[in-house]
């Protein structure tokens, strides 16, 4: 660039090579800031803390196996993706519980983070196929030197647990014995507190009782629902009366009791109430109304981003469940039916975990069962019913500037 | 399992439960009161998961997307020491010489298979930082200079450990890439380009190849016959037809044929290929490839086979993660300048060349299939080293030495 002479010669050989690549000069375009000084790559990382923290047990008991290092290294950038989970976590429950929510422009960030949580996930779950390249016999090598130490101690992912909403009393106990006791001191406290404060579920909860349209002096939902809901049976039944006698009519006549009983129960406040208090549903009556209104009229403006929100939710249930039974599937390749390292029985217990007793938002899986026509949908009107279209904003509660 | 009738009642809802996995799954003691290494002990969790500083909190102006930029960029980092382990042990194995006692191929296989699982998993990890938005990146990006990919050590040890050249490189900023690094680095750098990378040792260990030697089974001379009256043979056939539009573009295509191969069996002139790095083996070890790949299904040849396809898999698998990775930056800061001063997305651009392919002459190879029945024929009671493995104990390292 200075005109100096050897330098241009060097810069030809340069250019000579690059005359293949097209992009030659605008790929040297720049100067290279870091000798200037300031953060580096390793530093602004902290490199020097996780690249150093990998210390083999066979190593140090004088037989290094050489797998152990890979087994390590997937364990903590588990460990390291749970963390970037419970960050976004605890972002959303903040938006939550400080009432941000109410603002309805905090919600593209709200489903952003859950939608990024989802992805974090179903990363975990292809993480698997990594450790897979290690066979039962490479892992049973140095199985013995990890003794004690197991996942059930894995103290942020039970954190992450509790706080999207797994009820600790549905826990499938390990060992007979309380999973926060596999904690001491600080940690226990942590568990104990993110058992007290508000899950994301609970959050969700709460929020879809606020569902617009719910109001009994307003759209009143619910009950314009039962109605047509009735109505569609009873013509659906008039119809089939009409109809000649035949085996199929037979057929026919009994699938529609089917679904007349299904959602009679769907009506039945009492009965959803008993199913939640054995824990076979998670939410409120009429967090469940919320939820299927926000099914039925999801194209309405006000309503497509909650509905993106009610499909991540399901979403991370799907990816946790999928991890979960990767897992089991992984653990039984390694150690068929032998006891788990934390002395659990292993394979048994994980493969007890995978019921739907660990699915959180398990009500919006099953609100698939109480879809209905279009045309038993009940009507909206857009100059009447104008909170479909207008969304709520506080300017004190929007906090754009505030990245929380 | 006490017996004890009171117990667990709370928290059973035994109805959705069978009572034999109830019983099997709560089998076992809790070892981790008896003492031991825990959990995170074990995998020094307090240093890992410690490690992420927000630049944008230190300035007073915390941004939430920053924590995921610094998680994403730490589990790259983790990810490639595993990538170094694996590679530096299957380089050992060539380097010490064991990789002649052939049971130690599975081990190198294995391995080698396990580098392109993690950077296909490094490939989809992309994924998870696409879910931050330009703008948000734009909220911190001004913290994060002059920090930059180019100063990522492990990334450089890996190219260079793999066999990406120093003179085939794109120069950044029109200066050395080892530049961007001091003291110990710069010397492990420096280390990591003299010391034998993996595509040396495959060289070496193809140029050995059973069945190249001239005074044994010849299999570049055989080849060598077998393809000139096959071409010969094709070009009389073609000639005994009618003249024809479609006869003509037939005769071009065999010409064409003839010069590939003619090119092939032309020494200097792979050489001088060689010399100006479009090929990357010698000529010994690319005939070792061909023999490999035209008998992949003798015994003896199986498991190399599978190595020089998860060599290729290595070689797509880091040209996806370039490109995802430029298609990322772009859509993140447009053609503004990268972090650490470069040109960024041109810059990127650039490396998603063959020149960063280290095992390029495999992929070539298929330009120089040919019928099944113009290979050389085997005669398994004459060629037994087709199904004789190469045991010398003295340098088999099954269990004792777990390297």
């Amino acid at each position: 660039m200075s005109g100096c002479p050897s330098f241009e010669r060097k810069l030809q050989t340069f250019q000579k090579r690059s005359a293949q690549v097209d992009n030659g000069d605008d790929a040297q375009a720049g100067c290279n800031k870091a000798t200037k000084g300031g953060t580096v790559y390793g530093e602004y990382l902290q490199l020097d803390k996780i690249v150093a923290a990998q210390l083999l047990q066979s190593e140090r008991k004088g037989k290094k196996v050489h797998d152990e290092h890979l087994f390590i290294v997937t364990h903590q950038a588990n460990e390291l993706w749970f963390k970037q989970i419970l960050w976004e976590l605890d972002s959303v429950q903040q938006i939550f519980m400080k009432g941000h929510v109410r603002d309805e422009r905090n919600m593209l960030k709200v489903v952003s983070r859950i939608q990024r949580i989802a992805m974090i996930f179903k990363l975990l779950v292809q993480q698997f196929m990594v450790l897979e390249t290690m066979t039962a016999m490479d892992f049973f090598d140095f199985r013995e030197y990890l003794a004690s130490s197991s996942g059930t101690q894995s103290l942020q992912f039970r954190l992450l647990e509790t706080k999207i909403g797994v009820p600790e009393c549905q826990r499938v106990p390990y060992n007979r014995r309380h999973y926060r006791d596999s904690f001491q001191g600080k940690e226990n406290e942590i568990l104990l507190k993110s058992e007290q404060e508000p899950t994301l579920l609970q959050l969700v909860e709460k929020w879809l009782e606020r569902t617009p349209g719910l109001e009994k002096d307003g759209f009143n939902f619910w009950e314009k629902l039962q109605a047509n809901v009735e109505e569609g049976f009873r013509s659906e039944t008039r119809k089939l009366d009409q109809k000649p006698k035949s085996e199929m009519k037979k057929e026919i006549m009994e699938d529609l009791q089917k679904r007349k009983m299904v959602f009679t129960s769907l009506f039945d406040e009492k009965c959803h109430n008993h199913l939640l208090s054995k824990g076979e549903r998670r939410i409120s009556y009429k967090a469940l109304q919320g939820a299927l209104m926000i099914y039925y009229y999801r194209e309405e403006p006000r309503f497509q981003l909650p509905f993106q929100l009610l499909t991540s939710l399901m979403d991370i249930d799907a990816f946790m469940t999928k991890w979960r039974y990767s897992h089991v599937c992984m653990v039984h390749r390694m150690i068929g039916s032998k006891a788990g390292i934390g002395s659990s029985s292993g394979y048994h217990y994980l493969r007890s975990t995978l019921s739907d007793h660990y699915k959180v938002f398990v009500d919006f899986f099953n609100l698939a069962t109480f879809l209905v026509p279009r045309s038993w949908v009940p009507r909206l009107n857009p100059s009447i019913h104008k909170f479909l279209v207008t969304a709520e904003r506080y300017d004190s509660s929007y906090c754009s500037e505030d990245s929380d | 399992m006490s017996g004890c009738p009171y117990f667990g009642n709370s928290h059973l809802s035994s109805q959705t439960f069978h009572r034999e996995e109830e019983d099997e799954s709560q089998e076992g003691v809790n070892n981790a009161s008896k003492g031991g290494i825990i959990y995170g002990d074990y995998l020094q969790l307090e240093k890992i998961v410690s490690a992420q500083v927000l630049q944008s909190e230190l300035r007073g102006n915390k941004i939430h997307d920053e924590h995921l930029f610094i998680v994403t960029h730490q589990a790259y980092e983790l990810w490639f020491k595993q990538i170094l382990w694996e590679l530096d042990s299957v380089r050992d194995i060539f380097i010490s010489g064991h990789v002649r006692d052939e049971r130690n191929m599975l081990k190198v296989v294995t391995r080698m298979h396990r580098i392109a699982m993690i950077f296909r998993l490094l490939v989809d990890q992309f994924a998870v930082l696409e879910t931050m938005t330009a703008l948000d990146f734009f909220d911190f990006r001004e913290y994060l200079s002059p920090a930059s990919g180019f100063q990522s050590l492990q990334f450089r040890l890996l190219e260079n450990k793999i066999g990406v050249p120093d003179n085939q490189r794109v120069p950044y900023n029109r200066r050395h890439y080892r530049d961007n690094f001091r003291g110990q680095e710069s010397e492990m750098l420096l280390c990591s380009e003299q010391e034998p990378t993996l595509l040396h040792l495959v060289e070496k260990w193809l140029e050995r190849t059973p069945g190249l030697e001239e005074n044994g089974f010849n299999f570049w001379g055989k080849l060598q016959k077998n393809i000139e009256d096959g071409l010969r043979l094709e070009k009389e056939k073609l000639e005994k037809k009618e003249e024809s539009e479609e006869k003509e573009e037939m005769m071009a295509e065999h010409n064409k044929q003839r010069e590939i191969f003619t090119a092939l069996f032309d020494e200097k002139r792979h050489d001088h290929l060689l010399s100006k790095g479009e090929r990357r083996l010698s000529y010994k070890a690319l005939q070792g490839a061909l023999m490999i790949y035209f008998y992949r299904e003798e015994p003896r040849f199986q498991v190399p086979f599978q190595l020089l396809t998860f060599l290729m898999d290595i070689d797509t698998l880091m040209t996806k993660w370039r490109y995802n990775h430029v298609c990322m930056v772009h859509r993140m800061i447009g053609s503004k300048n990268g972090t650490g001063g470069s040109s960024g997305y041109h810059y990127l651009r650039s490396t998603v060349s063959d020149r960063y392919k280290v095992f390029v002459d495999l992929f070539n190879l298929a330009t120089f299939l040919i019928p099944r029945d113009w290979v050389p024929k085997l005669n398994p009671t004459v060629h037994t080293f087709l199904y004789t493995a190469e045991c010398c104990d003295s340098s088999y390292c099954s269990s004792e030495d777990s390297d």
